[in-house]
Order: structure tokens, then C-alpha cells, then sequence
């Protein structure tokens, strides 16, 4: 793969600062993907409140499979069921998919998990079908405080900067002056 | 102004649907527009509106689980009664015979107690409908007995500039400092909170007080720990350190205040010792405290709701006035919760005997005030028609003498303790299920139409009083129905409107059509209030609001709301289910250490009155002195053991470590 089509991969970026741990990522992907209690494709973990020396610290996290660069998943996969897109995007196809939960044992992460109510794997894919639709993935357009961010790398990235420049011009706004 | 967030959104569904309805989230005061796509009278997405100038398309959990609990197996569908409250009920055919059995009863009570034997309990669940119908059919039936968990605020004879937000929360980004007292805003209302964090890039300080290490904290430049319920304490404290520090005007704030000078000595007098143990915080934190709101003013004070219902409310609105900040942009005061006007629905009634002026402004909500037990020991209460779960909630004193009623009646959506001691059921619609009007915290009116129609007999809370008005030859005074029989809110909030000085001019059309938010007129409420006066300082500030014995009794307890639930309702969520554990009980490492609890283990947490048991949940969020539970207890002071542990042991467990 070229530098030039990684830099058109599918990216979610996460702003791990800005996570409040309110759970609407998750919320929205259960929606989405019509999950019952059990697997979560996306959830928040908090870190904490761990002592420090200057008091108390917490973190949120939002944590989602990272369709890695070459996936442990799908190599594993017995079935050819967890695949690997073009555009970077790591899946289960439910048609093929038998689960044996092969893929979570190989995930270092321990992302894949079962979903009891059909008996195959639930695992984050990106949001593909809505990405394929020209839509942000779910979790993306809920997120209250935009700790969540999607798109290709470069644009992502692009963004990024941009939020941080808009950010220090309004620091030298009139009225913060 | 500038956009921070700009990064590309493609919104949409990718769900096939036949409908999309438009409506607004009832689950807090935030106010976030959403789009339901229905495909056969089922929600099969959700997604926020990216043109709402409040959500901007977020959501959070409850805005998205709420779907969860309208096609929830346990909800409750059908109108039923029962003789014993052991057994089971037995459903009517349909609503009206399950009404006129009611209206016997209710006829029954009335003649053998009197009208004043009746309470009327309103969840914020049922609907601003069902309380302002019921607040009607209190007037005509002849009972001051009507309970909300957030009216006392609003009735209470307040200082006209003490209930509403100085300022709207998009200019907090102005702001130079934002100080949270016992709001945690990231859990109860995660989408207002972005605007926090903005401010944050933006240069404001956070400043965030709280028993606990929220959410909220986790976020602050500043993060504080005080006691529980002791946010007006600390600012009493706050005021004085501010007078302490020269960081108000003293001479700019004489020619504004009539004796400011006697203003001032009243906190001169205060001892800071009284202050500090009260709240729990050294006076060189304090002092911390208040350099960082003097230097760095603008500061806006947002607070809790629940502080509305303890002493010294009014330092709030004092603090934000002496120091100023309330006339300059980015501060100022916004109270949580508080944007609902006094409508008064008792209009057309006055010729009605008995005269009887309602009495909602007893502090139900603050759920171990003596004031409230006081206040129904010298009543003869008989029949209680309540909603939500308002027996395990805001009315939990009635629920110790349930067993003297003649008549427990539940209008809600879910089993409950409610339920439990009900005599009659009543099924009622989810809020998606009805149209409903909102007020945002801001003052902003929306109308949310219906999502979906409701299961088999749910009807609204005005369909309710509608109905039972009807068989007590009231009629005219509820005339608002539709063709179908069913309640016409529109036209109820048109009449309410017209009849009320904040709203009048308000037409409901226009609310339903208009993209633009439409805010109900403040300044025709504020001319109706009195004169605002300095909350002066008291000679001393109270101790503990219960009478319970802090020895046998050593740990503080506290009991709020959940990131995943607003209320009752969610707890029927699954989704919400699985990621908080209703029964868990949290308590800090050291505790734990000191009576060898697991995480996990079953803990029982005594008060004098009461036990609740559940899984420990040992986390540094509480400090030592706190224990912590999403079940509720009407106490403010309690024992943790271990099951099977004497309380006994515990208690010199306790005694020998640092609390």
C-alpha cells in the first residue's frame, strides 16, 4: 500500500481530552447496529480517579477497534469472515461468520466480541454501510463535546489543525483581552 | 462567532424508513432537537439536528436509550385495580370503566376525610401537563396538596433576578472563570458541557466543587472536594474570603445596595472556623478559591438544583450582583433547572370553594429535610395519586405509612414502588409517545410533537385529569379536547399562555413551526417579584439537617442522578442497565481497607431508619467520609458493614482510621 492511498484510509480519530464518559457513543452504535446488552463495538473506559500529587486525576477513554494495519482477526479467522477493506476498514461478514470467536482470542485488544442474539461477531467495522452512504459513523455525530473525529487521515489531520489555529486566534480576540 | 467545531459532519440514516419526525428531547433541560425515522410506527434511528442552534446535532445517552424503553417488555399498558395490595392487578376493559372506579373511590375518601386528605405527587416523568393538570384539579377538588421535585424554586417569593440565568450558556466562551457547585454537568446534561469545555480552549478557568470526583472534576483546572448538600456553605465562605480579598468594588457596590455597610459586617461577624467545618474545606483552599474567581472575573456560578432547596440559596444571586459579573458578558449566575416560568393554572378558578392555595412549596425534593416530615405528621393524608416514582423518590416519607391509605393510585410506565403500594394502575405515555411542550434551562419554549402513538390505553397527564375531571361535572374547566377524545395539548398551552403574564404573546404555531428558538419574556416575570435584596450572612450555619448520631452513624451518605438515566423510566433501559449497576454502593479504598470490604462483596448501608444493600463499589470518586448509591435513603448520615459483620465491629473499624 502507498503512502498516498493510507492517507485516504478511513481514520477515527479520538480526542481522548475531550471524552466526558457520558456513554452516547455507545448508545448511538447499539442503535445503529441493533445490539442487545453485551458487546459494545465503542465504549468509554474511565481511568480512575487515581491519587497523584496534586490530588486527584480521571480519564476517559473511547475505545474501538484500531483495524489495524495488518489484523491479527483476520488471519485468524477460520472462515475468511473477518476481512480487511481497501479503504482500511476491518469486518466481520455475518454470512460467513460461524462464531467461534477464533478473531477475539487472536485481537490483542480484545475487541471482537459475541453477540448473543445471533450468535455471530459484533465488533466495531467502521460504520461501512453508512460510510458507504456518504454518512459519518454514528458515533461521530452524537459525540456532545467532538472528542470523536472521522474521515481520511489527511483530512483529519487537516482539521486538527485547523480547530488548534481558530483556537489561538480567538486568544488574541478583543474580548479576551 | 467564530466555529470551533468545524470539523465536515455528514449527517443522515442509512435505516429504510417511511417517516421522520421532529422532536425534542424531554430527558433534561438542555433542550437537543432530534430526528426520529420511524418505519412501521417503530423507531429504527436516531440521529440529533444538525440545525438546532442549542444541540447542533449531539446527543447523548439518554437522548438515544429513551427508544429502549417504549418497546420495553415491562411497561405498563392497560388501567388496572386491586383490593389487597399483595395481590394481583385486574385490568379493565378499557379506560373509562378503570375512571369511574376511581372517581367512586376518590368520592368515597372525599366524604369520609375530606378533600384536604388527598396528595397529589408529579414526577417530572409524567409531564409538565399532568402537574399543571393536577395543580387544576387540586383547585376544584379543594386539596393544597400538590408536589413536583422542582417547583419549590419556582413558587418560592425569590428576588426577581434570582431564578433566571443571567445570560445564556454560548457566552460562557467570555466568560473568565466558570465555577460548577454540585452541578456535574457532564453526566447530567453531557451536551450543555461542551459549551464548558469551549470556554476552557477559550481561556476560562474551571473551577469545579463537588462531594464527589465527578466527571465534571475530572475536566476542572480546579477541582474541590466538599461535604455533601453544603454547596451554599461554601458560598457564604466564598463571599466572605471575596470581601477579605478587595476583590469586590466596595465603593462602586454602596452607591448600587442599600446598607451595604451592615451587609458587609453580617459576613465580618460569620466565624470562618463555622464556615470551614461546615463544608469541609481549610480556609487556605477557600481563600484559593476566591483569588481564582477574583482574578479572573468575569466568573459564572452554575449551580445545582438541589441548593435551591437548602439554606442560603440566595448567596448565589448576592455573590454575582456585589461583585458585578452579572452585568458584564460571560457572567453572572445560571442556576440549573430553572427556566420554566410560574404558570399559573388555577386561572378562571378563583369563584371555586374551597378557596384552598396549593401548597407546593413545602421542600419535598431534598429528600431528608425535617421540614417535610414535619410537614406531613400534622396531616391526614388518605389518598395519594402519584406519578413517576414519586413513593420511592420525592414523596418516600408517605411511603412509611402507605399502609394508611385508603386509596394509592399510579398513573406511570413501569413497575415501581409506586406500583407496589398502588390500589388503581393507570398507564401513561412515555414522552415521545405524546406531544409535549419543553422549556430549556434557558427560557427557550419547544414543542415536541408525538414520535409514535402510544400502546394500547397509555394516555397523557392531562388526558388523565381530563377524564377524571369529567365524572365530577368539571368539564368546562378542562374543554381541551380533541375530535378523537383524546387531550389537545396545544390548545391547554394557548389557553396557558394567554392567561399568563411571561408567556402571553407566545403562540403555539409559530413555536411548532419556527427553526428559531422562541424564549418566554422574563422581564414580565421579573416585574411581578420583589424588590432584590443582599442575602446578608447568617450568625452561624447549621449543622447536620437530620438529627442522627454522627458516631453511631460516622459516614456521610449521598444518593444523585446517573449518567445513563434521568429517572425512573431508565431504569428500564437495557443499555443503561448493563453500564451502571443500580444497587451499587460506592465507597472510598480506605473504607473498604478498614473493614475488609471486596469490590463487589454485598455491603449493607444503615441509617437510623432504614437499610439498603448492595455490591460494593470501592472507588476513590467518593472521599472517605462519603458513601454513595443511585438508591435512594432519607438519611444524611449512615454505618457500612459487610454482610454478616456485626455494624458493631464496623463502627470501631471506623473509628480507627482517618475519615
Amino acid at each position: 500500500m502507498t503512502i498516498k492511498s493510507k492517507l485516504k484510509r478511513n481514520t477515527l480519530m479520538i480526542d481522548a481530552s475531550s471524552c466526558i464518559g457520558c456513554h452516547a457513543c455507545m448508545t448511538a452504535c447499539k442503535l445503529e447496529n441493533d445490539l442487545p446488552v453485551g458487546p459494545r463495538p465503542i465504549a468509554a473506559i474511565q481511568a480512575g480517579p487515581l491519587k497523584t500529587d496534586s490530588g486527584l486525576t480521571a480519564q476517559y477513554w473511547p475505545s474501538a477497534c484500531y483495524h489495524c494495519d495488518q489484523p491479527a482477526c483476520v488471519l485468524a479467522c477460520p472462515t475468511g469472515a473477518m476481512q480487511k477493506r481497501e479503504d482500511g476498514l476491518v469486518f466481520s461478514d455475518l454470512q460467513l461468520c460461524i462464531g467461534c470467536q477464533t478473531c477475539a482470542v487472536a485481537c490483542p485488544f480484545g475487541h471482537p466480541l459475541l453477540n448473543p442474539a445471533t450468535g455471530k461477531i459484533a465488533k466495531c467495522d467502521g460504520c461501512l454501510q453508512r460510510v458507504d452512504a456518504g454518512l459519518s459513523p454514528a458515533c461521530v455525530l452524537v459525540c456532545p463535546t467532538g472528542a470523536l473525529d472521522h474521515g481520511s487521515a489527511q483530512h483529519v489531520v487537516q482539521q486538527r489543525r485547523m480547530q488548534e489555529a481558530v483556537k489561538t486566534t480567538k486568544t488574541f480576540t478583543p474580548t479576551q483581552c | 462567532m467564530l466555529e470551533t467545531i468545524l470539523l465536515k459532519r455528514r449527517p443522515g440514516s442509512r435505516k429504510e424508513h417511511d417517516q421522520v419526525v421532529v422532536a425534542c428531547c424531554q430527558e433534561c433541560t438542555v433542550g437537543c432537537e432530534l430526528q426520529a425515522y420511524i418505519k412501521d410506527e417503530r423507531i429504527v434511528d436516531i440521529q440529533g439536528d444538525e440545525r438546532h442552534p442549542i444541540s447542533r446535532g449531539r446527543l447523548c445517552a439518554r437522548g438515544i436509550a429513551f427508544v429502549q424503553g417504549l418497546t420495553a417488555p415491562e411497561r405498563i399498558t392497560l388501567p388496572g385495580t386491586r383490593d389487597r395490595l399483595s395481590g394481583p392487578f385486574e385490568a379493565f376493559d378499557n379506560w373509562e370503566k378503570g375512571i369511574d372506579l376511581l372517581a367512586e373511590r376518590l368520592r368515597r375518601v372525599k366524604d369520609m376525610h375530606g378533600a384536604e386528605s388527598l396528595v397529589i405527587g408529579c414526577d417530572p416523568e409524567a409531564g409538565l401537563d399532568f402537574h399543571l393538570g393536577a395543580q387544576r384539579f387540586a383547585r376544584l377538588w379543594g386539596t393544597p396538596h400538590v408536589f413536583h421535585p422542582l417547583q419549590e424554586a419556582m413558587d418560592a417569593d425569590l428576588p426577581a433576578d434570582l431564578r433566571h440565568p443571567t445570560m445564556e450558556s454560548t457566552q460562557w466562551i467570555r466568560s473568565g472563570c466558570l465555577v460548577l457547585i454540585e452541578a456535574d454537568l457532564a453526566v447530567t446534561h453531557p451536551v450543555a458541557f461542551q459549551r464548558v469545555l469551549e470556554a476552557q480552549r477559550h481561556g476560562a478557568r474551571i473551577i469545579a466543587i463537588d462531594s464527589r470526583f465527578t466527571a465534571t472534576l475530572s475536566k476542572a483546572d480546579l477541582a474541590v472536594q466538599i461535604k455533601p448538600n453544603k454547596g451554599n456553605d461554601l458560598g457564604l465562605a466564598l463571599t466572605k474570603m471575596l470581601l477579605e480579598e478587595h476583590c469586590i468594588d466596595k465603593p462602586t457596590a454602596e452607591t448600587k445596595f442599600n446598607d451595604f455597610q451592615g451587609w458587609m459586617n453580617t459576613f465580618a461577624k460569620l466565624p470562618m472556623g463555622n464556615l470551614t467545618a461546615s463544608v469541609g474545606l481549610g480556609a487556605d483552599k477557600i481563600s484559593i478559591l476566591a483569588r481564582a474567581m477574583g482574578r479572573q472575573q468575569p466568573a459564572t456560578l452554575i449551580t445545582a438544583k438541589r441548593l435551591a432547596f437548602l439554606p442560603h440559596y440566595g448567596i448565589w444571586s448576592t455573590m454575582a450582583r456585589v461583585t458585578g459579573w452579572h452585568q458584564k458578558a460571560g457572567g453572572g449566575w445560571y442556576p440549573l433547572e430553572s427556566g420554566v416560568p410560574r404558570l399559573d393554572p388555577t386561572i378562571g378558578l378563583e369563584e371555586i370553594e374551597p378557596a384552598v392555595k396549593l401548597q407546593n412549596t413545602i421542600a419535598f425534593p431534598n429528600y431528608s429535610s425535617p421540614s417535610k416530615q414535619k410537614y406531613l405528621d400534622g396531616l391526614e393524608i388518605k389518598a395519594l395519586i402519584g406519578s413517576g416514582d414519586c413513593l420511592g423518590d420525592f414523596l418516600a416519607p408517605l411511603h412509611n405509612g402507605i399502609n394508611d391509605l385508603d386509596l394509592a393510585v399510579y398513573f406511570g410506565s413501569f413497575p415501581n414502588r409506586t406500583r407496589r403500594a398502588a390500589h388503581m394502575v393507570f398507564p401513561a405515555a412515555l414522552w415521545a409517545e405524546r406531544d409535549c411542550l419543553g422549556f430549556t434551562n434557558e427560557g427557550a419554549v419547544q414543542w415536541s410533537p408525538r414520535i409514535v402513538k402510544p400502546g394500547d390505553a397509555c394516555r397523557s397527564g392531562l388526558g388523565f385529569w381530563m377524564r377524571l375531571a369529567q365524572r365530577f361535572g368539571w368539564e368546562d374547566y378542562f374543554p381541551w379536547k380533541k375530535v378523537n377524545g383524546l387531550a389537545d395539548q396545544k390548545a391547554f398551552f394557548q389557553w396557558l399562555f394567554d392567561k399568563n403574564p411571561q408567556t402571553a404573546g407566545l403562540q403555539m404555531d409559530r413555536i411548532a413551526q419556527t427553526e428559531e428558538l422562541v424564549y418566554w419574556d422574563r422581564e414580565a416575570d421579573r416585574s411581578t417579584r420583589s424588590e432584590p435584596k443582599l442575602h446578608a450572612a447568617p450568625e452561624t450555619v447549621a449543622t447536620p439537617l437530620s438529627g442522627e448520631d454522627p458516631t453511631a452513624y460516622p459516614l456521610d451518605f449521598q444518593a444523585t442522578r446517573s449518567a445513563t438515566r434521568t429517572g425512573d423510566t431508565g431504569r428500564w433501559w437495557p443499555w443503561a442497565r448493563e453500564l451502571e449497576d443500580e444497587a451499587g454502593i460506592r465507597i472510598h479504598p480506605r473504607v473498604a481497607q478498614a473493614l475488609k470490604i471486596e469490590n463487589g462483596q454485598t455491603i449493607l448501608v444503615a441509617s437510623e431508619n432504614e437499610t439498603i444493600e448492595g455490591p460494593a463499589a470501592v472507588s476513590r470518586m467518593v472521599p472517605p467520609r462519603l458513601v454513595w448509591s443511585l438508591q435512594r435513603m432519607q438519611a444524611d448520615h449512615v454505618l457500612v458493614y459487610r454482610k454478616g459483620q456485626a455494624p458493631e465491629e464496623a463502627r470501631d473499624r471506623l473509628k480507627a482510621i482517618e475519615l
